[in-house]
């Protein structure tokens, strides 16, 4: 209940971001109806339902990442001084991050349940009735407890993992709640973490991924995990390499941001180039990971649209929804990620803007850190992504 | 508008403030003379802190007028008093507040640098005074790996680095034990009066206001003229206050 009675109260961008990872959800909800829809309507090809499942685990991933992205912003479930007053810990708040984020993600399924039986035709008295009715097998039988099943995995995989994450964060219980009051024990900055080490591990991942790909795709023909929709298409070899260089582009993305601090400040800097410089340093290890993400999502999209986008073929609605729901929660991710950072050096860009700084050297000091990561991620995601795909298109 | 006396740095007259209607400022008038040290004296919630930040234009009152050099502040733009405190003014907070990616000499010359002063030049600077502060060999560390009583003398360096007209510090030794309290003092007081700096400063502690030249006694947002409030009878007011609890 108080989950409920916080987010009542809250600012309308949270209520706003909640509202994502719902929709996300929903989508992810719709994605899951759909494989077991086919799955119950032709029994026969079950290798076909089990790929279309596990290719949902994508979406699937990335919506838990946005929620928890979402949850560790939400102002609600970080440690507060009035919280804390009344007894609400660390471990008190990670199940209040956890029911808030149940409670966001199961509105999400619940709005997927009744928009696939909507689209089946087995709710009645809207438009649209059964619209759908072919792509999603209405003449099976859908079987209620699996449904149910797969409509609780978001919010329960969501919700464990916003608990884990918010879990481990440091408690510092004393922080302001507003700029307005004076606290005098305001929390103590955590020292920075040392530089991130991934940088070297990601490369080689990437490297290998590139190859592993470029290897397999000579052999051409046979398919492990085709993407539903087209089979025979995709094959294993290529799979598993744009996984390899994926992972390793997640890897090396903190790395890669620590360096563009690193390069930022460098050589004489003003004040502003410091600041973008340190503070991008620090933050290399929080905003990296999302961006490395973002990096190998739109790596794939690239690799697809070449190894697809020219082809007869248009891309299913259910391919489409996920992709949607893949690069959305991504970009949306990483987003919330820079509101985190941002949040989380409030005080110290207060503590400037009381110097005398003025506010645009601050926001000078923000659009130069956003135009470094551009200016390294850009191209690097440009040239992977023509890597990969040029095996498959040569 | 009549204006204010030459011979003061800062001038107020009957500053009017209150946070969301609790009242902070009832009708404040003072003036600083120039190279003096003023303590704002008074207990918590008084309104010391406010009437530092009306007459640093870090806040505007909601009615009179604030003087600084025969400037009016209080019709001055954000834009302008961002400037004023970044060129005339420095602010000395209750906690060092540093920058935590930046190390000790860098915070102390980013006044400076955030005015456009080369690296080179801010860096001699800001190195001087931490010699000056006993903090010289820290220069190159970063905030978190030092001692409270030094990130606190570091916040003084800041505010000494960019030869400011005005340091307002409010309460500046509030989070110190008194070793490192008097030491701060002593070097923010001496620094001041050798550099001809004026400094106004808050505090609660009767025995760091006798640091002071001049102390100003504040009560529930009035100057008033000591702060010990009488010793009123035991009857007296009980009556108004009394409660079923």
């Amino acid at each position: 209940m108080l989950a409920l009675r916080l987010a009542r109260g809250s600012h309308p961008l949270v209520l706003l971001r909640r509202l994502l990872v719902a929709a996300a959800s929903a989508g992810v909800g719709f994605l899951l109806l759909c494989t077991l829809s086919y799955a119950s309507g032709h029994p026969a090809h079950s290798t076909g339902a089990v790929l279309r499942l596990l290719w949902s685990l994508v979406p699937l991933a990335a919506t838990v990442q946005f929620a928890v992205a979402v949850a560790r912003t939400d102002p609600s479930t970080r440690p507060r001084s009035g919280l804390s007053a009344v007894g609400l810990g660390p471990v008190r708040l990670a199940v209040l991050a956890a029911v808030s984020t149940a409670v966001s993600c199961t509105l999400g399924s619940m709005v997927a349940l009744l928009f696939f039986l909507h689209l089946r035709g087995d709710l009645t008295g809207l438009p649209f009735d059964g619209a759908a009715a072919g792509l999603l097998d209405a003449e099976a039988p859908l079987p209620l407890a699996a449904a149910l099943v797969l409509l609780a995995l978001v919010p329960v995989v969501a919700a464990t993992a916003s608990a884990l994450a918010l879990r481990a964060e440091p408690v510092s219980t004393a922080a302001p709640d507003n700029a307005a009051s004076k606290v005098l024990t305001e929390p103590e900055a955590p020292p920075p973490t040392a530089p991130p080490a991934g940088l070297p591990w990601g490369v080689a991942l990437a490297a290998v991924g590139l190859a592993v790909e470029a290897y397999m795709s000579r052999g051409g023909g046979h398919s492990l995990l085709p993407l539903p929709g087209r089979l025979e298409a995709t094959p294993a070899g290529v799979l598993a390499g744009w996984t390899l260089t994926a992972v390793g582009l997640a890897v090396a993305g903190p790395g890669l941001a620590y360096l563009c601090g690193r390069l930022l400040q460098a050589v004489r800097p003003g004040a502003v180039r410091l600041l973008a410089g340190r503070v991008l340093m620090d933050e290399s290890r929080r905003i990296g990971r999302p961006l490395g993400v973002v990096c190998a999502v739109l790596t794939a999209a690239v690799g697809g649209y070449a190894l697809y986008g020219a082809g007869a073929h248009p891309l299913g609605p259910l391919t489409a929804l996920g992709a949607v729901l893949v690069l959305g929660c991504t970009t949306a991710t990483l987003l919330t990620t820079a509101l985190e950072a941002r949040q989380a050096r409030a005080q110290t860009a207060r503590a400037l803007l009381r110097l005398g700084a003025p506010p645009s050297a601050l926001r000078a000091a923000t659009a130069l850190r956003a135009a470094a990561l551009l200016l390294v991620f850009a191209p690097l995601t440009w040239l992977i992504a023509e890597l990969a795909a040029l095996p498959l298109t040569v | 508008m009549v204006a204010p006396p030459d011979n003061d740095v800062i001038w107020a007259r009957s500053l009017h403030h209150s946070h969301n209607g609790s009242p902070a400022l009832g009708g404040i008038s003072l003036g600083v003379r120039d190279g003096e040290i003023l303590a704002v004296t008074g207990p918590r919630g008084c309104g010391k802190t406010t009437l530092l930040h009306c007459l640093s234009g870090q806040l505007v009152p909601e009615q009179g007028e604030v003087w600084f050099n025969s400037v009016p502040v209080h019709t001055m733009g954000p834009r302008l008093r961002e400037r004023l405190r970044r060129d005339r003014f420095g602010w000395i907070a209750p906690e060092p507040q540093l920058v935590p990616e930046l190390n000790t000499w860098e915070n102390t010359a980013l006044p400076l640098l955030l005015r456009g002063t080369p690296r080179r030049e801010a860096k001699k600077v800001a190195l001087e005074w931490l010699e000056r502060l006993d903090i010289g060999p820290c220069a190159r560390q970063r905030p978190h790996t030092l001692l409270q009583g030094q990130r606190q003398r570091i916040a003084v360096a800041r505010a000494l680095a960019g030869a400011p007209t005005v340091i307002f510090a409010d309460e500046p030794t509030a989070t110190l034990h008194r070793s490192d309290r008097t030491h701060v003092l002593r070097t923010l007081t001496s620094a001041a009066r050798s550099h001809g700096i004026t400094i106004v400063f808050a505090t609660h502690d009767a025995e760091i206001a006798a640091l002071a030249d001049r102390t100003v006694p504040l009560l529930d947002g009035r100057r008033v003229a000591t702060v010990a409030l009488p010793a009123g009878s035991d009857t007296e007011g009980r009556a108004a206050c009394s409660l079923s609890v």
